[in-house]
């Protein structure tokens, strides 16, 4: 390339090429999943309890126990409460990236679950500010209507576990939950 | 694990079966284990960061020291191997595994190529093998026959391993009585779509010799890459392949069993050039690529295999081929001996 040439390409900048990908990808859902899923649309969460030592209920179910290294299974479903305390959040200003839907800030809540335990992650907290959302609140499942629940995005590997399920969680108005009792419970 | 066309468990729990299996074959504890190191590759599952849910599956609490790389298992096996030349752990556990049954070849294998010219031509794998085939071909190096027989061998091999998902008796001449899928290239010449998981146990040392009777000793192991450009390279031949070999010590003595990673039957033929291996070398007692295709499995497949004629076979010393990108582009040699080096 000549030297003015070589000088014109450094004014222009480099040249950019869009590249738009789409890959497709199908695959039966894992049991566990699947278990999941259809207790969803029954209108009930299921996790599942360990039988090691460590004692801990994961939600959803995983068919395997991360601590303890051993295979769960169906015996060890157990359906959870749908009410609960938030013990986490994160409030998450949006990037405007190809296809969020998402423009003002929103908060995402984890939710330990009253009755047997477990915790649920990335929860939606509807009808409240951003500004009320924190840790202690106690919210209640608002599930859609049987006839309207699908898991079609569960299926697709969504980010929330709850998807076509549950709608989102509302505070119940009831005084703050003993968030240090919940401590260790979680996964 | 057996390499079957689809799995309907996660690859999480695929990853617990083997690497449970694998620890309890090597006789260690879990504390035993000072580093864990996994291969896989994201494009296969679809998902993002999916290989980090195979962390659940290997006892990451308390949390460990652990690696993963974006290839064949065989690959982790070296980042292992290396992590153990630093002598302050005798233990590492290598895991790997792919699902090939989700997603579509044809979509995501062209993306690995050059984005400007070639990609945007969807040169899907089995056209660019077949590419290979043909110059192999044209080179007078091979012919159609000699791909039959290799596919006939191999998936007879095959027969009676239980981890293989292709296998039987087939006669080459009702091989090659069947049509082109790519022409060159007929469906038996290309490998099985595969879901499938394997781990290993390396020890350093003393520990080996402590945990079994007759460990397969790595005695040598080097990897090498080729120009990223299929068309700027002889797709005949594997100059990464005869680095490898160099740098692994093929050269030092002969070897007795060779497990090759070709999942098209003419690669069969660049490597055995390659790695100048005469008719007295069994090839691909475990049916090979041909008869099993987890993607970022197959190469550390290979490896066991090749491990498992040491230990359970009695022999002296194997060798074991992994390969990565496209049409043989990195490739990766091993050489493991029943006494240690």
């Amino acid at each position: 390339m000549s030297p003015d040439a070589k000088t014109d390409a450094a004014k222009e900048g480099p040249r950019i090429m869009p590249f738009p990908v789409a890959l497709h990808y199908e695959s039966p859902a894992a049991p566990a999943v699947t278990r999941y899923a259809e207790a969803l649309l029954d209108g009930k969460i299921i996790g599942q309890k360990c039988t090691g030592d460590c004692g801990l209920i994961y939600v959803p179910p995983k068919d395997l126990c991360p601590i303890d290294v051993i295979k769960l299974s169906i015996d060890d479903d157990v359906v959870l409460g749908d009410t609960g305390t938030v013990v986490n959040f994160t409030v998450v200003t949006p990037v405007q990236y190809p296809g969020q839907e998402e423009t003002e800030p929103f908060a995402r809540v984890s939710v330990a679950l009253d009755g047997p335990g477990g915790m649920l992650q990335l929860q939606e907290v509807l009808d409240t500010p951003v500004s009320d959302v924190r840790v202690g609140m106690r919210v209640a499942a608002v599930w859609r209507p049987e006839a309207e629940r699908n898991t079609e995005d569960l299926a697709a590997g969504g980010w929330s576990s709850t998807d076509g399920g549950i709608e989102g969680w509302m505070p119940t108005g009831e005084p703050d939950g003993d968030v240090a009792a919940l401590q260790g419970k979680g996964y | 694990m057996p390499s079957v066309r689809s799995t309907e468990i996660t690859e999480t729990q695929m990853v617990l079966e083997v690497t449970t299996q694998a620890v309890a074959m090597a006789g260690i504890d879990r504390h035993d284990i000072g580093f864990t190191v996994s291969g896989s590759c994201d494009y296969l599952a679809g998902q993002t960061f999916a290989f980090v849910q195979t962390i659940e599956a290997i006892g990451a609490w308390p949390p460990i020291s652990e690696s993963h790389v974006e290839m064949d298992g065989a690959w982790a096996m070296y980042e292992g191997y290396t992590r153990l030349q630093e002598g302050d752990i005798d233990v590492v556990l290598v895991y790997c595994h792919g699902r090939s049954s989700p997603g579509k070849p044809e979509q995501i294998y062209p993306l690995q190529l050059d984005p400007y010219h070639l990609a945007p031509l969807g040169l899907d794998p089995w056209s660019l093998a077949a590419l290979q085939a043909r110059s192999l071909l044209d080179s007078g190096k091979a012919t159609e026959r000699d791909f039959a027989e290799i596919v006939a061998r191999n998936r007879a091999n095959a027969v009676g391993n239980e981890y293989a998902q292709v296998s039987g008796k087939f006669d080459v001449d009702a091989l090659l009585a069947e049509p082109y899928v790519r022409e060159p290239l007929r469906r038996h010449d290309l490998p099985p779509v595969s879901d499938s998981a394997a781990a290993v146990v390396l020890a350093a040392g003393d520990k080996a010799a402590s945990l079994v009777d007759r460990p397969a000793w790595i005695t040598g192991i080097d990897h090498r890459i080729d120009i990223h450009q299929p068309g700027m390279r002889d797709l005949t031949v594997s100059p990464s392949t005869v680095l490898a070999a160099e740098g692994a010590g093929l050269g030092s003595g002969p070897v007795q069993v060779a497990e090759l990673s070709a999942p098209f039957s003419p690669q069969e033929v660049i490597l055995r050039d390659a790695l100048g291996l005469g008719d007295d070398v069994e090839v691909n007692l475990s049916g090979g690529a041909l008869a099993a295709n987890p993607v970022m499995v197959t190469g550390l497949v290979r490896v066991i295999e090749a491990a498992r004629q040491v230990t359970e076979q009695g022999r002296d010393r194997v060798l074991a081929h992994a390969t990565g990108g496209q049409a043989l582009q990195q490739n990766l040699v091993c050489i493991l001996e029943g006494s240690r080096a």
